[in-house]
């Protein structure tokens, strides 16, 4: 594939998600955390340094919901979008006549989708704990789980984009099915013990992020992901990086062969 | 670009979808200048355009534009360019970001884009209103802007599905001017339509598609030959019904002649139509008979293609 179309596709794009009603709908969805955090730092504050640790508060409450829903949610939002609705609103005809070769189509597409939502997710994950640890900003512990939840969210949007994109490609009720398995198989098969929970893409981002087989807890030795790291046996963060690479991988060139193959006809 | 006019052929193209026949048994071949292809609705036209411009693949035959095939060869749309049925927008986009961001899938630099961008813009007439969002576009602007999308990089063979649909007839004018405008230097544009005088308006060069069959192709003198061959049903409403009736039995080219009660009309089937008006007319003046109304319910394109093809 030439780099030249790829880049074409992927400006075009990127232009039409910042401006569509869903990057406005869904944007304010990941600015969630931060209201949160801003919410949760008054709350503190209020009560005369009483109350959570700001780190306890992040690793819990702001990981806990940008990497189990928010970037799921968005993932397949976006995902989803990039072939479903240029087929639902027949704008498919236009980049389909052009000199673009359809891999360009679609990995420009999603890397433009995938490029706002990292942007959306990292920036509001680090605003958010800018705001919860205001006062702590020196630990150096903190920073390395900012590192390390910072690399979950990304490789997080990056795998479940690539999914989502695919599942796009070929099937028509692609956001229900996509419902289904984020918030039933992802969010329930991640606690079973032993191998079983391989089988999410979420057991290996857990492993991404400083827990209790890391020795990266908490500093005062207590609970510090213990909401995240629930049941998890954590895989080597290598071996995390690796598979979470390998399947987007796998799921662009499978989205890919798809769109390539298949004729998309428009309802009339 | 210079502009050849490069042939598109098809050969036994054929196009089921699933049991349903959309295309069967197509050979054809269309050269420089306008063709037009006409057929009434769901006679298989979209199906023919979409098969012509990659985006249906055939079940069976092939489809080659200057002997490339169209399937998976994206290469073949910097000299084709295609103008869309549906009225279907990136709403959000203004008409110059439309149009430059397509221009920029084509591989053109910036200042290409510009140029074209602007020179398009000019020829459908939207400079004016190339800066705002498309959603606020009436249907003409819209249409103009999707032909434009379609010949901004000046593409050798210019494809256009039903570009004059539910467009009054000021926009009409204008989109039949800009097709005619150019077809010059020898360009392939292939236009197709469910409405004659459109295609009429157009050129001379027809092609007729039936059920999914090319039926005939070639000068539009013979269609209209066809319609004047094809017996004709004439309706006439007047209060000396039976004298008129009386008239038109002994007249070689009346096949028929039947009273339509409900209606008060006389049905007179005739194989030449000029001549019974022409006699009609003469008898109306000779013996004072008052007509009230003369119809002719089947002159539509419909009733010659089903007449064409043995209904």
């Amino acid at each position: 594939m030439r780099i030249a179309p790829f880049v074409s596709v992927y400006k075009f794009s990127a232009r039409l998600v910042r401006r569509s009603r869903r990057s406005r709908l869904l944007g304010a969805l990941g600015l969630l955390p931060v209201i949160l955090a801003v919410i949760l730092q008054i709350t503190r504050a209020a009560a005369a340094g009483g109350g959570l640790d700001g780190l306890e508060v992040f690793s819990n409450f702001v990981m806990g919901f940008s990497l189990q829903f928010l970037v799921l949610l968005l993932s397949l939002f976006f995902g989803t979008a990039i072939t479903a609705d240029e087929v639902d609103n027949k704008t498919l005809t236009y980049p389909a006549t052009r000199p673009v070769s359809k891999a360009a189509f679609i990995l420009g597409k999603y890397a433009s989708s995938v490029s706002f939502l990292l942007v959306l997710v990292l920036t509001s994950t680090v605003v958010s704990f800018l705001i919860l640890m205001i006062d702590r900003l020196s630990y150096g512990t903190a920073w390395t789980f900012l590192g390390r939840s910072l690399a979950a969210l990304g490789f997080g949007t990056i795998c479940y984009t690539a999914l989502f994109t695919f599942a796009g490609t070929f099937l028509r009720k692609s956001v229900l099915i996509g419902l289904v398995f984020c918030f039933g198989w992802e969010n329930v098969v991640q606690y079973f013990p032993g191998t079983t929970q391989k089988f999410t893409i979420m057991h290996w981002l857990k492993s991404l992020l400083p827990g209790l087989g890391a020795g990266m807890g908490s500093p005062e030795g207590g609970g510090l992901t213990a909401f995240l790291l629930f049941r998890h046996e954590p895989s080597p963060v290598g071996t995390a990086v690796a598979v979470l690479l390998l399947l987007t991988a796998v799921f662009l060139a499978l989205a890919v062969a798809v769109f390539s193959r298949k004729e998309y006809l428009f309802d009339e | 670009m210079t502009a050849g006019g490069l042939i598109l052929r098809a050969d036994k193209l054929g196009k089921w979808y699933g049991n349903v026949l959309g295309l069967s048994d197509v050979s054809i071949e269309i050269g420089p200048g306008i063709t037009g292809l006409l057929g009434p609705n769901g006679a298989g036209k979209s199906t023919f355009m979409k098969l012509i411009t990659g985006q249906l693949r055939p079940s069976i035959g092939t489809v080659t534009i200057a002997g490339r095939p169209v399937w998976n060869n994206p290469g073949i749309f910097k000299s084709v360019g295609f103008c869309p049925e549906q009225d279907a927008f990136y709403e959000d986009t203004t008409g110059r970001e439309f149009l430059s961001g397509l221009l920029a899938l084509g591989g053109f630099s910036a200042a290409e884009i510009r140029e074209r961008t602007a020179r398009a813009l000019a020829f459908v007439e939207l400079t004016a209103d190339a800066d705002r969002l498309i959603r606020g576009y009436s249907r003409g602007m819209r249409q103009r802007l999707k032909i434009s999308q379609a010949l901004a990089h000046e593409p050798e063979v210019l494809i256009l599905d039903e570009p004059l649909n539910g467009l009054d007839p000021l926009s009409k004018r204008k989109v039949i001017r800009l097709i005619k405008e150019y077809r010059t230097e020898g360009r392939t544009v292939l236009v197709s339509s469910h409405v004659l005088p459109e295609i009429e308006a157009l050129t001379r060069s027809i092609v007729l598609i039936h059920q999914g069959k090319i039926l005939a192709q070639g000068d539009i003198h013979f269609i209209r030959d066809l319609i004047d061959a094809h017996p004709h049903i004439v309706a006439v409403r007047t209060g000396r019904g039976r004298a008129l009736a009386a008239k038109f039995v002994g007249e070689d080219d009346v096949r028929s002649v039947r009273f339509d009660e409900a209606q008060g009309t006389v049905l007179f089937e005739t194989r030449n139509r000029d001549r019974f008006f022409e006699r009609l007319t003469g008898l109306a003046a000779e013996e004072g008979w008052e007509i009230e109304e003369i119809t002719s319910p089947d002159d539509n394109l419909q009733s010659v293609f089903d007449y064409l093809v043995g209904k």
